[in-house]
């Protein structure tokens, strides 16, 4: 009784967590490229403030919509960086675009 | 030594059980799911289980909405009597400017009652990416219903609320250089909202029609 008591409480567990793993924000991260390590990305915003973000498998890293490796991401570069998460303290990369030196910073 | 004889009624057994598991872990994931996990992810209660257990404000960041004075019994949707509709809420006015950095975007959104209109007016000094939509409250923002979507850098019009919810603008910035962008609307919403690309949500001050009129009555220089 036990056991299947555990299995059915495992079960629903693992129904239960799939709804919650989408239920992300998509966050959009400007700035250039401050450090690069195999899975993580730190840009420096027009703000000042440096963000991680984690780079998986499925990151697509493009410029002019191309596809181009990861070693195109090189500190000081200018990205515009889609991300997934619950905060902006832990995001995971869904796009890493590199674009032209990015424009003075406006005001918003 | 076992024979086939003892083997056979185990096998049969087990998978009877096996299946009974299932069907309960799926009956006890599916309770779950619709009485703490809708409410609580996504802002849908169909069994009312997150109002009572306070789980509906966990679905998405709460908008804040401006106290709008109600008079007594009165709805704030709109009471439509032929081509003419009457709104027990005060008539507001709003005028924003907003600066777009390079592949910046946000959205600015009012809420609305489902009925209830606004006339828009909004200008950019160059090509944007644009999306005008509505989101229901408490839906996730996966779920915005789209009414127009164009790339363009202007755009006038009215707007009647085809539910309750956000109603307003996504604007992206698809170049290089700055785009600035001016809007103004007049109608029956209660509350404003900038959404940032970096997800934090400003609320911002809405004006009666009246404060605008005494403003003029005033010699106020411009409305802002």
């Amino acid at each position: 009784m036990t056991r299947r008591l555990t299995i059915s409480a495992a079960f629903a567990l693992l129904l239960l967590g799939a709804p919650g793993m989408s239920a992300h924000d998509e966050f959009r991260i400007i700035g250039t490229i401050a450090k690069r390590q195999e899975s993580q990305l730190d840009v420096k915003t027009k703000e000042g403030k440096t963000i991680s973000i984690a780079l998986n498998k499925e990151t697509f890293i493009s410029r002019d919509k191309k596809k181009v490796a990861i070693a195109e991401l090189r500190i000081g570069r200018s990205v515009v960086v889609d991300a997934l998460g619950d905060s902006i303290d832990e995001l995971v990369a869904l796009e890493v675009r590199l674009v032209p030196s990015l424009a003075a910073a406006p005001a918003k | 030594m076992n024979t086939d004889d003892d083997v056979r009624p185990v096998a049969a057994s087990s998978k009877r059980q096996l299946t009974k598991t299932t069907l309960i872990a799926l009956l006890v994931a599916a309770g779950i799911l619709v009485t703490t996990v809708l409410p609580a992810e996504y802002g849908l209660d169909p069994l009312g289980t997150g109002a009572v257990l306070g789980l509906m404000p966990l679905s998405g960041p709460p908008i804040v909405p401006e106290e709008v004075a109600v008079p007594a019994g009165a709805l704030p949707t709109p009471v439509q009597e032929g081509p003419v509709a009457h709104y027990p809420v005060e008539y507001k006015f709003d005028a924003v400017e907003f600066t777009l950095g390079p592949y910046d975007y946000l959205e600015y959104k009012y809420q609305l009652e489902r009925g209830a209109a606004m006339m828009f007016s909004w200008t950019a000094s160059g090509a944007l990416i644009h999306d005008f939509h509505g989101e229901r409250i408490g839906a996730p923002s996966a779920s915005a219903e789209s009414f127009k979507k164009a790339d363009t850098s202007r755009a006038h019009g009215s707007f009647t609320a085809p539910f309750a919810g956000i109603h307003g603008w996504y604007w992206e910035n698809p170049g290089g250089e700055p785009v600035s962008i001016t809007l103004t609307t007049t109608g029956f919403y209660s509350a404003a909202v900038e959404i940032r690309s970096d997800r934090t949500r400003h609320p911002h001050e809405l004006r009666s029609m009246e404060t605008v009129i005494g403003a003029i009555d005033r010699g106020a220089a411009a409305i802002p």
